[in-house]
């Protein structure tokens, strides 16, 4: 039989707790024992809590015969720990409500936390993870500057230079995300890293098979087409072939050289998850159609670098500062500062921001349902130390100080907290991959795969311990406070209601009823308002023709097309598909409406003339027709104007850019200066919701379709048969080219992509504040149910006298219904904030929308209503005799 | 006082158990011999604090012996019954003894 380790965690206490002596003969008889393996774990903790337990209390014993507990503020804490499990135990059904509550609660921010820390916090999945730092760099001021990714990336020539001149790092790494067309029975798009060659050497991750790349395959441009494999991608797609090293892959049309195969659980360094990577030289032919490797002045590479043993991110922070001041001062106005942070799947700063600004706020919802359950435990726990007030006064009466009192009831509620930390982990090691994949199955964007690592880690530990003991304090310390604040003599004696601490204690409660309330509201109205937005979102009409049309994307620039191959790709693909059965009308465009792409330039119009940021589309002449976009002045593109260059450049405007760029005049005519080229605008189409769903184009030009940018075109396609119109793409695509990939999707799938998040949101927001609407009627019910018993003697000496049945329910509705009045006024100013910084979330929704904020108050102020009168209608049936007579 | 002093029940079922195992008495073996024969489950906790109890009373004394290797380098604390422990457990018996005279608890 095998040795079986011991839990570390029950050694620790062991080691703690005990004597060194029987540290010796204890912990030897468990080990001696438990290494038979005839015990399970649970054993051993039973073991050693019997032990620690026993000799605690020995050891207390004669440290009070010395007198040195009276010294240490901490001594007896052991016992409080105790005592407050045992005081748990003998009330299990309290402890189960408050430790199943909290442990939702706490649940659901660690969920929220988990996902946050897999994109932005968790190291990379590399070697010695904490050495690696990622670098970035932000400009301040405007610049000129091209941009492929993000602008804090890096050029070449700059990557170069950080290499070259650093010396906190033992290397420095450079690589640009790409997506490449892998040539195969199926022809699929792939996501991969061009790299530089010292790139597995910075990560430490070699190759499990074969060899990463050398020095050498660095050196030319377009000289080394090698490639590594992912090593799921390598099993999947090439059956774990181990003789493809040395074999060729087709990555666009070119044949890439099999050199490794990377090690497993290795999806690159960058939030999309590479299948392959490439040496850097290889950009041409993986980025076709663009020379990236000179460009000095272009952000394409992310840039992750190895500390040298010894040296701090503050050193490599430092050290790179100098060399980014160099690049700076040699091309004014440049103007930047670094950012070097140890690396994380998500590294951009920019991107950094915009995540964790999303991150807050999702932590500010969760947090808000974790208040009002906190309300409810003080509440809870308020009840019940009203129950003990004997107990407590019996303490202070035999000696006990007010501070060792509030240490034994705050060990309580602390008790509970961490039991529902722990509570909250376990739900969220299986809710944070619950939610990852519902969001990633709700975005029906093309997104490889995207994965991330979830799990539960340290982190998230800490997080959910640092959220524990924060709701400990949150519902334990008031109610602590308040409990050892007693008259000693009308405590001991047992009087129902000593006056001044009763009515401290219920302000107390009130306040927690009114926080609830206007917590609830705020959550409430958010979901409301999203609920709104997602209803108009449904009902949005996009203005253009969306049903029984189908948009397809073709990987061209990939496939090596130049712009007169493809123009003539492009004219066959039409003319074969408009003869096909079924298939209404065909048309090209550069930008799919809603597809989340969008292109813009400048437009000079006037005199002087002023220039404007404009969004712009290149269309074919059938474009208007199938989208179902009319013209309403003027006219559109011709067939002959979309195929040859014509005299003067032409332009459609959309109604709101002619109201915009000629306010009152006539646009039929009118010329603007686009890169200085003129052009006349010769129609004016109806206004569109072309870029995205909540908004109209404020600008919106329409070019006809010459050759250039023709190798970018994609195809939309009118047909009351979608699924055999999607064959009939197929085919023709076959037999024009079978290397070239096809993406079609019908229009309505892009316009579904607006329309989710707000789903997913008020979906969210909807179950979330159902939970605080649920827990804060629970609390308020309670508070006056509470109210009512302690005042049953009240109520029968009024009876008694004389109030009748409605005299009393409105005495008892109008009590408990004040601190909901103003905790409803509170949320309502707030959430009025709250709704403007929302405001971009919503479509079509007045963030003051009156719909949302008068039915949400009105229902919560009648939920809590009905809290309220089920206790009160209680407090009138009491029998006059029995309540005065009750103690 | 010690002298009148009547010992626990637990007391005595473990000052037996010392007694049966002769120069074996250390913690594993006086547990199992417990256990085995009362049917009982008992914890290292239990135990040792009422062994520790016993040596302060100076029923029992204790030693330890070379550590070993499975105990992970620890050393065994080997007990053994005084004379002052067996009086304790003879005066017991003999005042359980006495107060069971002419009583069949079968028959009640």
């Amino acid at each position: 039989m095998t040795k079986a380790k011991p839990p570390r965690l029950a050694m620790l206490l062991l080691r703690l707790r005990l004597s060194k002596a029987a540290r010796e003969s204890v912990v030897g008889d468990l080990l001696e024992e438990y290494s038979s393996g005839a015990h399970p774990p649970i054993w051993f903790w039973r073991q050693t809590w019997s032990a620690i337990g026993q000799r605690y209390q020995r050891m207390e014993h004669l440290e009070e015969e010395g007198s040195r507990v009276m010294k240490n503020p901490f001594s007896g804490m052991w016992n409080d720990v105790q005592y407050a499990g045992r005081t748990l135990r003998r009330n299990p059904g309290f402890a189960v409500v408050a430790v199943l509550a909290l442990g939702f609660g706490i649940g659901v921010n660690t969920t929220v936390f988990s996902l946050l820390n897999a994109i932005a916090l968790r190291p990379l999945p590399v070697e010695r993870s904490t050495e690696v730092v990622s670098v970035y760099q932000s400009f301040q001021g405007r610049i000129g500057r091209n941009v492929s990714g993000a602008i804090s990336y890096f050029s070449y020539p700059e990557y170069k230079m950080f290499r070259d001149d650093n010396r906190t790092l033992s290397g420095l790494a450079a690589s640009a995300l790409v997506y490449a067309s892998l040539a195969g029975d199926t022809p699929r798009r792939v996501s991969g890293q061009i790299v530089t060659c010292n790139f597995f050497s910075v990560v430490g991750r070699t190759p499990t098979l074969g060899r990463g790349f050398a020095e050498n395959e660095c050196a030319t441009p377009d000289a080394s087409s090698v490639v590594v494999l992912e090593h799921d991608f390598w099993r999947t797609q090439f059956n774990q072939d181990p003789t493809l090293i040395g074999k060729t892959i087709v990555l666009n049309r070119r044949a890439f050289t099999v050199v490794g195969i990377a090690p497993p659980n290795f999806p690159g360094t960058s939030l999309v998850p590479a299948l392959f990577w490439a040496p850097i030289t290889m950009q041409a032919a993986l980025i076709p159609g663009a020379k990236y490797l000179d460009d000095a002045n272009l952000s394409w590479l992310e840039m992750v670098g190895r500390l040298k043993p010894g040296m701090a991110v503050s050193q490599a922070r430092a050290d790179l500062a100098v060399i980014l001041n160099r690049i700076d001062q040699a091309n004014p106005p440049r103007k930047s500062v670094i950012s070097v942070e140890v690396a994380t799947l998500l590294g951009d700063p920019d991107a950094r921001t915009m995540v964790f600004a999303g991150g807050s706020a999702a932590l500010f919802a969760v947090g808000l349902v974790l208040m009002i359950a906190c309300a409810n435990i003080a509440n809870l726990l308020l009840a019940r130390a009203a129950a003990r007030r004997k107990e407590i006064g019996i303490r202070l009466a035999s000696g006990a100080s007010r501070w060792r009192l509030i240490r034994m009831l705050l060990t309580e509620s602390m008790s509970i907290s961490i039991l529902g930390g722990a509570a909250g982990v376990v739900f969220t090691s299986w809710s944070a991959h619950f939610l990852f994949n519902f969001v990633v199955s709700n975005i029906p964007r093309d997104v490889p795969g995207l994965s991330l690592d979830v799990s539960v880690d340290m982190r998230v530990l800490g997080y959910a311990f640092l959220v524990s003991l924060l709701t400990s304090a949150a519902f334990g310390l008031a109610p602590a406070l308040q409990a050892t604040r007693i008259d000693l003599n009308s405590a001991l004696k047992d009087e129902g209601a000593g006056l001044t601490p009763a009515a401290a204690r219920g302000w107390l409660r009130s306040t927690l009823v009114g926080v609830q309330v206007s917590v609830c509201l705020i959550l409430l109205v958010a979901a409301g308002l999203l609920m709104r937005g997602l209803q108009a979102a449904q009902t949005v009409d996009p203005a253009f023709i969306t049903t029984n049309t189908l948009a397809a994307e073709f990987d061209l620039k990939q496939q090596g097309y130049d712009d007169a191959k493809a123009a003539l790709f492009n004219r066959q693909l039409v003319e074969l598909l408009s003869s096909s059965p079924g298939v209404e009308s065909v048309a090209m465009a550069a930008v799919i409406p809603l597809s989340g792409s969008n292109h813009q330039t400048s437009a000079e119009t006037g005199e002087p003339p002023v220039s404007r940021p404009i969004r712009f589309n290149t269309v074919s002449h059938e474009f208007f027709g199938v989208l179902g976009i009319p013209i309403v002045r003027g006219r559109g593109f011709t067939e002959a104007e979309t195929k040859s260059k014509t005299e003067v450049k032409l332009a459609v405007v959309s109604e709101s850019t002619a109201r915009r760029l000629w306010p009152g005049a006539d646009p039929i005519g009118k010329r603007m200066l686009i890169a200085k080229a003129p052009f006349e605008v010769i129609g004016v189409a109806r206004d569109a919701r072309l870029t995205t769903l909540s908004s109209i184009d404020q600008t919106y030009v329409y070019f006809p379709a010459w050759e250039s940018g023709q190798a970018k075109m994609s195809l939309l396609v009118h047909s009351s048969d979608m699924p055999a119109a999607r064959r009939h793409i197929r085919r023709v695509v076959d037999s024009l080219d079978s290397a070239v990939i096809v993406n079609a999707k019908s229009l309505e799938e892009h316009v579904d992509f607006w329309r989710k998040p707000s789903l997913l949101l008020a979906a969210v927001a909807g179950t979330l504040g159902f939970v605080g609407l649920l827990l804060a009627s629970v609390g308020i019910y309670g508070v006056v149910s509470y109210g009512v018993n302690r005042r049953i003697r009240e109520l029968g000496i009024r009876i008694t006298l004389g109030a009748d049945q409605p005299d009393i329910l409105r005495l008892i509705i109008r009590q408990g219904m004040r601190p909901v009045a103003i905790g409803l006024a509170i949320g309502f100013v707030v959430s009025l904030g709250l709704a403007k910084v929302m405001s971009f979330l919503l479509y079509g929704v007045s963030p003051a929308d009156p719909m949302t904020f008068a039915g949400v108050s009105i229902f919560l102020f009648a939920v809590a209503l009905v809290a309220c009168y089920l206790p009160a209608r209680r407090a009138t049936r009491v029998d006059p005799i029995a309540a005065l007579r009750y103690e | 006082m010690a002298a009148r002093d009547y010992l626990g029940e637990f007391e005595q079922i473990v000052l037996l158990a010392l007694l049966r195992l002769g120069d074996q008495a250390y913690g594993v073996p006086v547990r199992h011999e417990i256990e085995r024969r009362t049917k009982r489950a008992i914890t290292v906790g239990a135990l040792y604090s009422t062994l520790d109890r016993l040596e302060s009373k100076g029923y029992v004394k204790s030693w330890f012996s070379n550590p070993t290797p499975e105990r992970g380098g620890r050393a065994r604390r080997y007990f053994l019954v005084e004379p002052l422990g067996l009086k304790a457990i003879k005066r017991t018996q003999k005042a359980i003894a006495g107060m069971l005279e002419g009583l069949d608890l079968q028959k009640i």
